[in-house]
């Protein structure tokens, strides 16, 4: 990825600044709002992809800065955007044990680990009462300090996910970018090469579960409701690792495109014509993904360019 | 704790225990066929236990008569599972949780649209075979017990299990020497579907049912099957499932006596811990499994 699809990039975000200028319908703000959630949460879950490490556990990065951001807000008293921030550290603290984990396990043991992982992280906010509220939830988080909340929330949703790519795209392409990619292709040879891959572990699973905590905050102040079976239940887990295999884990727009393409199909399409399948397409993309696409939605690209 | 409350969590807790290690067969089963990780083994149960409980209200059967009529139901979901789960590439491990978190997905959407988020239960009348142990409970163990001790013997003594175990060591040499390595397969998912199936209704006599309790299912699947591994790890092929009981009566141990200690909340969470312990604790059948 060049500086050609970065300015691409720039050139659709400017793009994407337009609809609430021009009145969108309030419906379809939201709609795309969420949309921009789900293609930064993809990212981040490609980010981590592509240092090489599968997880089935992002809940637990999302459910921990809505919770972070949450409880800093309101019962610390904390201004929203400094919780905001605050909530991305704690995403890369907790996303920390797994990511000293990766030390001992790799593949599907991992994935496994982070799968119980996100599970222990649930029942934790779900049964320490004294600070979650346990299964009743938070009510009347504060809203980030936005004017119209649902135009805000449309650009905060959008600016974070284009500093997400930027960030992403940065780091791809410095020596620990290159680093990542060489522990996904082949980790024996690149510590043969002298390279020592568990900081490099640590340190994207840090950035991915920032990352995704950071989508945990946003949600939390957008909805201003939070409980625990919703930012640290099973389809956090789920969706962005369908949306990221689907658009192609790998590559740098693969997963925010897949992210967009499942997310408007289930909600746009599939929520107001057959609402009871409108998770259909979730499922039938990884059954694809696994069985014809190996490389998701990047594939075909590739192969329409050329090798 | 007094020592009754203790004598019952025990009992009760090796009686789960033994249910526990019957509802992983299935997950096991094809994890040693195939070496792929099947995370909608827990919704499959459910699915048994939906099926047993629309059949016990449309047709008013008794549990025992539902136990069997669900196992047939679910044979072929195990075959689709099988056509679907042959097609995956390497590596295995992980493809096949990208595919089987897929059709969890699928399967719990398809039971929420035919019977609601609503709780559900397969009424069996009261009574207890000893304090503490209810006779819904003591069934379940029975029957595991017997299956269990059943399979072990098909496994080490017949031909059938020969052929399989040489199937699931090495399927290309074991369809050199003239195995039909398809049929093998077939068979282990729809007995792997089966036990499922029946495990399910047995499992909705004593637990609610709730589309969105297949995880907890697959977890206690996942933990036994790793736990399980261990002896095999040891170098002890001879008792392929005994390693399973073994493992399912210490996690239903374990589990009565936070349940008798610190009450019902902390249940699920020392479920998900003792994977996670168990994962770090012994890494080396869990990646022995998994080709890097």
């Amino acid at each position: 990825m060049t500086a050609v699809p970065l300015a691409a990039v720039a050139a659709l975000a400017l793009a994407l600044a337009v609809p609430p200028l021009v009145g969108f319908d309030p419906y379809y703000l939201y709609v795309l709002g969420t949309g921009w959630l789900w293609a930064t949460l993809a990212c981040a879950w490609g980010l981590l992809a592509f240092a090489g490490q599968v997880s089935f556990g992002h809940a637990a990065y999302f459910g921990a800065g809505a919770y972070a951001s949450a409880l800093l807000s309101q019962s610390a008293g904390w201004h929203p955007w400094l919780a905001l921030g605050a909530a991305g550290l704690v995403g890369a603290a907790v996303a920390v044990p797994m990511g000293l984990g990766a030390r001992r396990l790799g593949g599907a043991p991992l994935a496994l680990a982070t799968f119980a992982y996100a599970e222990v992280c649930r029942l934790v906010a779900l049964n320490w009462t004294a600070l979650t509220g346990g299964g009743a939830g938070l009510v009347g988080i504060p809203s980030l300090p936005l004017g119209r909340e649902r135009v805000g929330h449309y650009y905060v949703a959008l600016g974070v996910l284009v500093a997400a790519l930027v960030i992403v795209a940065g780091l791809r392409r410095t020596p620990v970018g290159l680093a990542w990619a060489a522990i996904r292709e082949r980790e024996s040879r690149a510590e043969l090469l002298g390279l020592t891959p568990a900081p490099y572990k640590l340190l994207a699973f840090a950035c991915s579960g920032a990352l995704t905590a950071l989508g945990g905050a946003l949600f939390a102040h957008a909805v201003r409701y939070i409980e625990p079976d919703l930012v640290f239940g099973r389809g956090l887990s789920l969706l962005p690792l369908v949306m990221a295999t689907f658009g192609g884990a790998h590559s740098l727009l693969g997963p925010p495109a897949g992210a967009l393409m499942l997310y408007l199909l289930s909600e746009v399409v599939l929520q107001p014509t057959l609402p009871r399948l409108h998770q259909l397409p979730y499922a039938m993309a990884l059954v694809l993904v696994v069985l014809v696409l190996p490389r998701g939605l990047a594939g075909i690209a590739r192969r329409v360019e050329g090798p | 704790m007094s020592l009754t409350t203790l004598g019952e969590a025990v009992v009760a807790g090796l009686a789960n225990g033994a249910f526990y290690a019957f509802l992983a067969l299935g997950f096991v089963a094809i994890f040693s066929l195939t070496r792929a990780l099947n995370l909608a083994h827990g919704e499959l149960v459910l699915l048994g236990g939906y099926v047993g409980y629309a059949a016990g209200r449309a047709w008013g059967l008794p549990t025992a008569l539902l136990v069997p009529l669900s196992a047939a139901a679910l044979v072929p979901v195990g075959l689709v599972w099988r056509v679907l789960i042959a097609r995956v590439r390497e590596p295995v491990e992980l493809n096949s949780m990208v595919l089987t978190f897929g059709l969890s997905l699928l399967l719990q959407n398809a039971m929420l649209g035919a019977w609601a988020a609503d709780y559900r239960l397969i009424a069996t009348g009261p009574g207890a075979v000893v304090p503490g142990l209810s006779t819904a409970r003591a069934a379940g163990a029975l029957v595991a017990l017997v299956t269990i001790l059943g399979l072990e013997i098909v496994l080490t003594r017949t031909r059938w299990g020969t052929v399989l175990r040489a199937t699931s060591r090495d399927a290309e040499a074991a369809a050199l020497l003239g195995v039909n390595v398809d049929r093998v397969g077939l068979a282990t998912f729809a007995v792997a579907a089966a036990i499922a199936g029946a495990g399910g209704v047995l499992f909705a006599t004593v637990h609610y049912l709730h589309p969105g309790g297949g995880v907890e299912l697959t977890l206690l699947a996942i933990t036994l099957a790793i736990v399980g591994q261990l002896p095999a790890a040891a170098g002890r092929r001879r008792q392929p499932l005994l390693g399973l009981l073994a493992a399912g009566l210490a996690v239903g141990l374990v589990e009565a006596l936070t349940l008798a200690a610190a009450g019902p909340r902390w249940r699920e969470l020392v479920v998900a811990l003792s994977l996670l312990a168990v994962l770090f604790a012994a890494p080396g059948p869990a990646e022995r499994g998994a080709a890097r």
